[in-house]
């Protein structure tokens, strides 16, 4: 027994002495004095962590913060200080960037567009997951395979997944090509809004799924029954039970899905073509063909304080307690 | 004329059958307890007449109307769940109205008939809480007050009350009743728990492993049990292993531990023949234990319809105003005897006796005739 602890204190060389000094002044090491070393000097840091609560708290909620000021609200912030410069980064302080902008009837429908399809984007996504987390939830044995399935998208890059739907939808594409056979006429969908909800629909799926999906496995199965059992058939029983217990799942759904529409660029850019525009590919031109780099960072203050407007009204809809990012992709 | 007419009611779950066969009725006005062990099927049951299960076989009838096929929101039944199902986003008003909104009731009648029914389970004032703001007890009130608002022709009761405790439990038994007596409805009751289904019921079903051992009143089930189960499960019973050595027109001879007692016909309650296993099953509240000298056993024949015989104190315990003794006897195995009195200590000596008329006898569970005298039929 007392020579366990010596040796190993030879093989600490370096720290081992600050060490033994540091264990023989506390409790918690010297009741686990046969503890090796490296447990030695963790439950010295937990000691030492433990008298310092401040310090503690520093540094577990340290890095993630650092993180989020440093890539997150000091870019944003620089966004904003730029948005008021003239033509350029460094330019002459102005509000031109915005004036222009919000009195533009062109932008000002890009948006209204965006608006729209990011709606209607939102509300497919919505009904399509409900009702796919709801059968996963309540008919199915098989719910983690076939969760699997619904987040088994995530594992190939979006630009190969909206490639592999212009394949699909162009002319003669997959798509066509089938419906050839079949003696129907083909339907050339690529280039067209049918295709952009398409493919938003497909790629922010999953995003709903989940959240519903959980809100769901909580729904207790008594008070559908209940409800049933009170009268209610299954559409009564759905808005007075399911939709309202499961409603925070849901605002979460549409949030995760709305927002990333509203601002998204390359969906639209690859299956909608040119006289699809959205406004996230508005903001694109202006950092990568226009140069106009305060321009696009005022829209994108507009747009960011646009989302986050909506963010706050559906969270007070739904009453409930989440937080979830206004991040645009 | 009775309310709910079950008959021949099954329900297979796969290989599993949950539910064997059943048979019973359901008197309007009546209350009546579905007992029996966890896994018996009673849950079972209660969910093929609300309507969450469909039966593979048999009938239920409400009102001499067949309700098999027909969704439970439109069966004139209505249930207090086991954790009672609540609607936690609902007042304590809403969840009560709940049913009669269901039913397109204005809301004036609404709010009027949910006051009445906040008054009859004794929550006046209550009506604007939440549910999670309410004690397990109250809680409890609002599920009755929200399945009773309809005025619905039976109520189902999945074992409400097992979740709460003892004292409290008492209290609402007897709420229940005076409810189930002011509103005149009819009451059946699903529960684990004998004490719930005797203080409560006016008849009970008992249901092990999806069959019906019995049906009767509490006084019927605990005085002449159909079978060892029903004896084991209503109260407490000794249970005396022995076989059948004789079987002649007034008397069965038993081979009881090793001694040789004879019994009454008629204490079997079910055929018995030769060299079948069987329980001798008696109630420690009827057998009376006396001071005795005697040292041994030879008295323990059937002398006048009474059963006696000396055995030695091995453990006591007072139950309020009974004692509890367990008493090895000579010839009996060890016994257990519920009486009034405290006088007798560990290691004393004493006579044990009961009347021939109260012992039942029952052939082992699981164990096959001796002979297939039953195969014909």
């Amino acid at each position: 027994m007392a020579e366990s602890p010596r040796s190993d204190d030879e093989r600490v060389s370096p720290s081992g002495d600050g060490e033994t000094v540091a264990g023989t002044d506390r409790e918690v090491a010297t009741d686990g004095g046969t503890a090796s070393g490296v447990d030695g000097r963790v439950s010295d840091l937990t000691t030492f962590l433990r008298e310092r609560p401040r310090l503690r708290t520093l540094s577990i909620a340290g890095p993630p913060y650092g993180i989020l000021l440093f890539f997150f609200a000091i870019p944003l912030l620089a966004m904003l200080v730029v948005s008021f410069q003239a033509d350029r980064i460094g330019g002459a302080w102005t509000l031109r960037n915005y004036t222009g902008f919000l009195t533009s009837e062109t932008y000002l429908t890009v948006v209204w567009r965006t608006f729209l399809i990011s709606v209607q984007v939102t509300a497919i996504v919505a009904g399509v997951g409900y009702g796919l987390a709801y059968s996963i939830v309540r008919f199915s044995r098989r719910t983690t395979l076939l969760l699997l399935l619904v987040i088994l998208p995530f594992w190939t890059s979006y630009i190969i997944r909206m490639y592999a739907w212009i394949n699909i939808l162009q002319s003669d594409g997959v798509l066509d090509s089938t419906l050839n056979l079949a003696g129907l006429p083909a339907l050339s969908l690529l280039y067209t809004d049918t295709a952009v909800l398409i493919g938003f629909t497909y790629v922010w799926l999953p995003l709903a799924v989940l959240p519903f999906y959980a809100s769901l496995t909580n729904l207790d199965g008594d008070l559908i029954e209940a409800s049933k059992d009170l009268g209610a058939g299954p559409i009564r029983t759905f808005l007075s039970v399911t939709l309202p217990m499961t409603i925070n799942g849901v605002i979460t759904g549409i949030v995760l899905v709305f927002i990333p529409t509203f601002g998204s660029f390359i969906t639209p850019r690859l299956l909608g073509g040119t006289n699809n525009i959205m406004i996230g590919m508005v903001i694109e031109n202006q950092f990568k063909s226009a140069f106009n780099w305060p321009f696009g960072a005022a829209i994108g203050i507009v747009i960011s304080v646009v989302v986050v407007v909506l963010l706050v009204l559906a969270t007070r809809l739904g009453g409930g307690l989440f937080g979830a990012g206004g991040e645009t992709s | 004329m009775s309310l709910l007419r079950v008959r021949g009611l099954t329900k297979e779950f796969g290989d599993l059958v949950a539910v064997d066969d059943v048979d019973f009725d359901v008197a309007d006005g009546e209350f009546v307890s579905i007992l029996g062990p966890s896994g018996s099927g009673k849950s079972t049951v209660l969910r093929m007449v609300a309507g969450f299960e469909e039966p593979t076989e048999g009938e239920i009838a409400l009102d001499d109307v067949e309700i098999v096929g027909s969704p439970p929101f439109e069966r004139d039944v209505n249930m207090v769940f086991q954790d009672l199902a609540l609607f936690p986003h609902l007042t304590v008003a809403e969840n009560i109205g709940y049913g009669l909104k269901q039913s397109g009731v204005p809301a004036d009648e609404r709010r009027e008939r949910t006051e009445r029914m906040l008054e009859m389970v004794r929550l006046e004032g209550y009506g604007d809480r939440t549910p999670t703001e309410l004690s397990g007890g109250e809680q409890q009130r609002v599920a009755l007050a929200r399945a009773l608002v309809n005025e619905p022709a039976l109520v189902l009761f999945d074992e409400p009350l097992s979740s709460l405790d003892r004292k409290l439990r008492q209290h609402m038994q007897s709420e229940l009743q005076r409810i189930q007596v002011e509103t005149e409805t009819t009451f059946l009751y699903v529960t684990h728990d004998q004490e719930v289904a005797l203080a409560v019921s006016d008849r009970l079903v008992v249901l092990d492993d999806g069959e019906i051992q019995q049906v009767g009143t509490v006084e019927e089930l605990y005085e002449e049990p159909a079978s060892r189960f029903v004896a084991d499960f209503i109260g407490d019973v000794n249970a005396v292993e022995g076989r059948v050595t004789a079987v002649d027109d007034g008397t069965i001879g038993l081979d009881v531990d090793g001694g040789e007692v004879s019994i009454p016909r008629d204490a079997a309650v079910e055929d018995l023949a030769v060299d079948d296993a069987v329980d001798v099953c008696i109630r420690p509240f009827q057998v009376r234990v006396e001071p005795t000298d005697v040292d041994d056993s030879a008295g323990d024949a059937l002398v006048a319809g009474e059963f006696s015989t000396t055995g030695v104190v091995r453990s006591r315990s007072y139950q309020g105003s009974d004692s509890q003794y367990g008493i090895e006897t000579d010839r009996w195995g060890r016994l257990s005897a519920e009486v009034r009195s405290a006088a007798f200590d560990v290691d004393d000596r004493v006579t044990v006796a009961w009347d021939a008329a109260d012992v039942h006898v029952y052939r082992r569970d699981g164990e096959e005739p001796a002979d297939d005298r039953d195969g014909g039929s």
